[in-house]
Parts: structure tokens; sequence; C-alpha cells
């Protein structure tokens, strides 16, 4: 007897060891693997505990009513999901509140709004539709629309939103979130992506004339060269691939006048003089060492602008609304210019227009309920969004006539002098972003940064060329342009 | 009566492992064979998948980044283990020598880096390494030295990420090998005494050769800790400058979020997974494991 007692306290010990090592071991093994599945596991995590919050509600009224199951009970709130990606404080603050009050407004739809980071939102998207927990309505920016509605992840909102709503939208923008004769997205603003922003007091210390903005861009680096000092870099602009795949893209059109593909996506179109100028410029305005060697902050950040660390800086619209916001004692000195182009041209293009919209994803299973919110937030009163440019400093601009019209009659709006720069001189000239995957933006901005760092700026451009035609050859790439198509 | 004990023996021991059988099932065996299904599809969640084959891996081996992924990923595992071996087998001889009081605090304190996680150590160094008034061109500033850009330098990108990599792992590196010094009997250094062996000859012919199966452990271990990191290079640089700090696992992350289908980053996966075992393979098959003199 006594030896098979002991075997069994031994083997209960043995059993929680195991137990315990065994629980090492998988923790181990998620965390080994790769970011996707440990990340994965707790996005699903996230997402599927939301639904199980929204189902127990949805249970919990059912049972009232007495435990009938479900869709045929007409009081019952149909409780759709929404993400937005995070943008500016205020812009969160803005959908929070039109969220609530349209939650209030009404007994039929329950909004839930959950505000993801932009760093996490691919992932976190990505696993959520891998689980079937993809929210039922979310942002999306401009550049998607095209891909999500070829591969049915986006419905079409034409049944689902009133025309009269589409009709109100300027037609290049109409243009943007349509694909063949459908809407699939609808906007909620655009933002022109290369701005230049200049100290007025730098530049009159440096000798400059601070009514004069440069229009070139050799005066540009120029202007960049007097005003280097300790402490000061002259200019600030994207210097990484990601940053330069994308804020980029203007300066392509303006110098080349087109994009990095043929207009049927069957081969690269680099190798000319203008994506030759576009790849020297950026690589002449880094060497000359006005330009700091790592950048001071990502792209779309003008901080280091406005904390005094650089003298010019390009940068979006949005920036605006950044230095208004947090550099309130700044503002007074700086200038707001349109990008200078290569040859001065004021016409060219030197930005594209992005911009986020809302869409509903292919497997909502509440695609009128989430459609009813977003025409409501963005296509319903003019109110709703004057507020949202108000908050923004004004630093986007609306891509329906009727709320322009409105805030013609509002004062803030209509004798601010950066808006109305960017509306006249800028916007106008600029084109809608690429919609042909991110591959491609990539490719030649890894060849601008090359050339930065010292690569012949031909050899550079010759490996993105490479690079480009290998992957329209990989993913068939070839006549697969979905404004092409129609 | 021995039939039956051993009957019953059985019947514990599939007790025993049904746990771990289990936990292995779901979350390591049918997960493999899922995600070997599905390289052979264009995965997509919203269209039914479309059967391609060897495409994906076709897709991977034949995308110069994925190729230049694990070549930064073994440049990135030659500095790292190497380097922390080194450290960590200072440091393990420094603390044995050390009185017990002082012992255990120096333990603690190298025990740190190990519990802080590596996005922590990842903000911790981009403040280090900051262009303008990082820490690291501070005392560069010292002795008259140009600021240095060290993340944004294709030459010293993947350097500066190693140096986290290695601070974040020395700290168990070295308790391991501390708990290998104190596993070599003492017998072995009186008697080396008395031949008039000095330390040199001791390390060389009596530590060393005994540390033997616990330098084999922290390759391996060291190896595949290595070449599976992505979060030092993903906080600290995004995997540039020029796709210099890409590792492989970031490779795959990257292609994760940003592609349509998913079956390029699953066939990427389990490419790398057949890089991971081949070299631990030649590892272990280099640096024979056996069983110690002394048992």
């Amino acid at each position: 007897m006594q030896p098979t007692q002991g075997k069994i306290r031994f083997s209960t010990a043995l059993l929680s060891v195991m137990l315990v090592s065994s629980m090492a071991l998988t923790a181990c093994g998620s965390s080994n693997d790769n970011a996707n599945n440990s990340n994965t596991a707790n996005t699903a995590n996230n997402a599927s505990g939301n639904t199980a919050n929204t189902g127990a509600d949805n249970g919990t009224d059912a049972a009232a009513n007495d435990g009938s199951t479900n869709t045929a009970v007409p009081a019952e709130k149909v409780t759709v999901e929404f993400w937005a990606n995070k943008f500016e404080a205020t812009t969160d603050a803005w959908f929070k509140k039109w969220v609530d009050a349209f939650n209030k407004s009404q007994d039929q739809v329950e909004v839930k709004l959950q505000i993801v980071p932009g760093d996490a939102w691919a992932q976190k998207l990505k696993a959520a539709q891998a689980a079937d927990k993809a929210p039922d309505f979310y942002t999306m920016n401009y550049g998607g629309i095209a891909n999500a509605a070829k591969l049915a992840q986006i419905q079409p909102l034409n049944d689902l939103i009133d025309g009269a709503k589409f009709d109100d939208l300027y037609d290049n923008i109409k243009d943007f979130v349509s694909v063949g004769d459908k809407y699939y997205a609808y906007p909620m603003l655009v933002e022109p992506s290369a701005v230049l922003y200049y100290r007025k007091d730098l530049y009159e210390a440096a000798g400059l004339d601070p009514e004069k903005p440069p229009a070139t861009w050799d005066e540009l680096i120029e202007n960049g060269k007097k005003l280097t000092q300790k402490g000061i870099f002259g200019l600030a602009t994207g210097q990484t691939a990601p940053d330069l795949g994308w804020s980029s893209w203007g300066l392509q059109y303006g110098a080349a006048g087109h994009l990095a593909l043929t207009d049927d996506w069957s081969k690269a179109d680099i190798m000319n003089d203008g994506y030759r100028a576009v790849v020297n410029f950026y690589a002449d305005a880094f060497k000359s060492g006005i330009m700091p060697k790592q950048a001071l902050s990502g792209y779309p950040d003008i901080a280091p602008f406005g904390q005094g660390k650089v003298a010019q800086a390009i940068n979006g619209s949005w920036a605006i609304g950044q230095l208004r916001n947090d550099f309130k004692n700044l503002v007074d000195k700086v200038g707001v210019a349109p990008m200078p182009t290569q040859t001065g041209d004021p016409s060219a293009t030197t930005a594209t227009l992005g911009g986020w919209t809302l869409v509903v994803d292919g497997k909502s299973k509440h695609p009128k309920e989430a459609a009813t919110f977003i025409g409501y937030l963005l296509g319903g009163e003019a109110d709703v969004m004057i507020d949202f440019f108000k908050t923004s400093q004004f630093s986007k601009f609306s891509p329906r006539k009727s709320v322009d019209e409105a805030m013609k009659s509002d004062p803030a709006a209509s004798q601010d002098a950066w808006r109305a720069l960017i509306a006249e001189k800028v916007i106008p000239f600029s084109k809608a972003e690429p919609i042909y995957p991110w591959d491609v933006s990539i490719a030649v901005s890894t060849a601008i940064e090359s050339a930065m760092k010292g690569t012949d700026p031909e050899k550079a451009l010759q490996k993105a060329e490479k690079d480009i035609n290998d992957f329209i050859a990989k993913s068939k790439l070839a006549g697969t342009n979905p404004k092409a198509a129609q | 009566m021995f039939k039956k004990n051993y009957r019953q023996d059985n019947g514990v021991a599939y007790l025993l492992l049904a746990p771990i059988v289990i936990l292995l099932t779901i979350f390591v065996v049918i997960p493999f064979f899922y995600s070997l299904k599905v390289s052979f599809y264009n995965w997509s969640f919203y269209q039914p998948s479309v059967f391609v084959g060897f495409d994906n891996f076709k897709f991977v081996l034949e995308d110069d980044l994925f190729l230049n992924s694990v070549w930064v990923g073994i440049k990135f595992t030659l500095m790292v283990v190497p380097a922390s071996m080194v450290v960590s087998f200072l440091f393990a001889n420094v603390i044995k020598g050390m009185r017990r009081g002082s012992a255990s605090f120096v333990k603690t304190s190298i025990y740190i880096p190990t519990i802080i996680s590596g996005i922590v150590a990842s903000v911790i160094f981009v403040f280090i390494y900051d262009y303008m008034g990082g820490l690291a061109n501070y005392v560069l500033g010292w002795f008259g030295s140009e600021p240095r850009a060290w993340l944004a330098d294709v030459k010293t990108a993947l350097p500066s990420i190693a140096v986290p990599a290695i601070w974040l792992g020395f700290g168990l590196t070295t308790l391991i090998m501390l708990a290998g010094l104190h596993d070599i009997p003492e017998s072995y250094y009186e008697a080396a005494d008395l031949e008039g062996a000095g330390p040199w000859q001791k390390m060389l012919y009596i530590t060393v050769p005994l540390m033997k199966n616990i330098v084999l452990y922290l390759t391996v271990t060291g190896f595949t800790g290595a070449i599976s990191q992505y979060e030092l290079s993903l906080v600290m640089t995004g995997g540039g400058p020029l796709d210099t700090t890409t590792t492989p696992n970031l490779y795959i992350l990257n292609h994760f979020r940003n592609d349509v289908m998913v079956g390029n980053s699953i066939a990427a996966s389990l490419l790398l997974f057949v890089v991971l075992g081949s070299i631990s393979a030649i590892i272990f098959k280099v640096l024979n494991s056996e069983k110690a003199i002394d048992g």
C-alpha cells in the first residue's frame, strides 16, 4: 500500500508540474511564434469580447420578450459596431460627441464606437475579419476603396444612402468614392498632402523676404542653406521610405505628369526625367545638410517645426490644426505657402488629395442601420460637419457643396487666410491619391531613400523599375486597374 | 501484482500526458496543419479561397526582401548571441567570486532588463539614440564628435538594435551560466591548484569544457530568440533604413498587415520555420551535446 500512495502523491505533484510547464510551453509558443499570433489572439479576444457584450444585450432584450429569439421584435435596438482610426484628439472627441447625439436622438439603432490607434489598425482589423467579427462600418482612406470594393470587402452604398446626399458631393470627389457606377464610401474630408510652412522671423534674420516664399525646389534648398544654423535645420520633410511612399506622390505627379504605373497597370513608368528630378530633389536636399540625418518626427507630425527646431517644413494641411492647437505662440511667425514646384510653375501638382471616408463592411449584418448613421454623420445637417472643420481649425476641407456654402456664413471660416490660400492655390491643382498597391509606392520611395543615402539615382530608379515590374508579374496586376476597367 | 501495478501506471501516465497533449494539439498541431493547408490558397475573408498550389511559396522565395530579411536575421543573431555569451560568462564568473550579499544584489539588478518588455526597452533606446539630445550623441559630444543618426544610417542601424537585444537577454543568460558554474565541483579546481594550474588553465581545461551543455542550450535558444526578434526593429526603425533591420518576423508581420490575401505571410512563416529548424539542427550537430562526466 505504502508505495502506491507514495506513487500517487508523486503523480499528483508531477501532474501539477506538467500542467504548469505545459502552460508555460504554450505561452512561449505564442510569444515565440511571431507578432501575428499573440496580437491576433489579443485582438480577437477584444473583438469577441465586445460582440459577446452586445450579444448579451440582445439576449437579455430577447429574453424580456418572452424568449422569442430575434428579429421580428420591433422595439429592439440594433447595435452596430463602428471602428474609427485614432486621429487628432479633437477628431476623436468629435466622433464621440456625435455618436452619443445620434444614439440619444432615436431608439432604433445603437452605434458602438471604438477608436483604434493607427499602428494597430491593420492587424486588428485583419484579425477581426479572420474571426468573422469585423465591425459593421469603419474609416477608410480614399486609396483603399477601389481595391476593397473589388474584393467585396465593402458594400455599395447606392441602395443604403439617399442619392441626394451623393449629389451634394463635388464632382471630383464623387470619383474618389465610386467604382464603376456604384458608390462604395461616403467621404468625410479631403486634405492636400503637401504644403510649405516656414518661419517668417527666421527668414528675416537670414536676410530673406518673409513675404516671398520659395517657388522652385532649388530656391527651397537655397533658402534652407541660409536658414540652417546650430540647433535649427533648414528643411524637414519625409525622409524614410514609408513616409516618402505617400508624401512624394504630389511631386511625382507635378514633375512627371503621371504616377509610377502606366494606366493599365501593366508596367512601371518611372524611367523618365520627371522621376529623375524628384529623386534628385530629395537627394540634393538631404546631401546639402539642411535636413537632419535622422528625421526628427514622422512626416505627418509637425512638432519639431512647432518646437523651433526646423525653419521650413513640408507637411500636409492637417499641420495647421496641430500648430494652432499645440503651438499657439508660434502661429504669428508662421508663413504658409504652396509646396514649391520643380520649375516654379504654380499650377503644377505638388500635393495629392487624401482623406477619410466611412465604409460598410461586406459582411455587416446591419448595413442599413450602419448606413443610416453614416448618412446622419457625414451627409446630414451641415452643422455636424462644420463642427468638425471648426475643431480641426479649418485644416481639412469639405467634400460637400452644401457644407462649404453654410461655412461661408461662418465668420471664423470665411476670414481664415490659411484656409483660403489652400483652397485657392493648392487644392485646385492637387490630384487624387493613387489606388495601386502600396508595394509600387514603396518601391519608388525606396529608390528615393537609397539615392539620399548615396546610391546613384539612376541605379536606384532602375532597381525600383525592376521591383515594380516583378511585383506586377507576380501578383498578376496588369489590366486590373478598377478605374481603367470601366 | 506486478502486472496490476503496470496497468495502473499506464493509466496514470496517460492521464498525466493528457493536458499537455491536448494543449499542444490545440495550440500547435492543429494550427500547424491548418496553416499548411492555407498556404496553398489565396485566402481571403470575403471571397471563396482559391487553390493556387505552390504559388505563395514561389512568391516568397522569389522575393528579394524575404531572403534579405533572413540574412538580416542571421547577421543580427551573429551580433547578439556571441556578444551576450561573452558578457554573461564574464558576469557569471564575477558574481561567482562575490560574497553572498553583494552577489544577490548584482543578480537582481542584472535580471531587471529581462522582465522589461521588448517594447519598453525599444522606447528607452529610441530616446538614447535620439538624433538631437539623445544620450548616445550627448556622450559623443564630449569628444567633440558630430551627432550620429544611429537608427537612420544604413551602417549603424542593425548594431544599434542589437545592443538592446543583448541588454534584454543577458540577465537570464548570466543566471543560467552561473548555475552551470556552481554545478562544477569545487574539488576539480582544488585538484588543479595542487597541480599548480593558473587561472587561465583552470578556465580553459575545467570551466569551458564542463560548460559545454550550457553553452549549447544557450546558443540554440539564443539563436531562435534573436532571429525571431521583431519588436525592437518594429518600434525603433520600422525595418528601415532601406530594410536593413527588417527581420524575418517583421517581414511576415508587414505582409500580414498590408497584403490583401493572407497566403503569402503564412507561406513565409512556414519557410522561416524550415530555416530555423535547419539552422538549429546544424548547431546541435556541431556542438554535440554530451552527458557531463560528473553526471
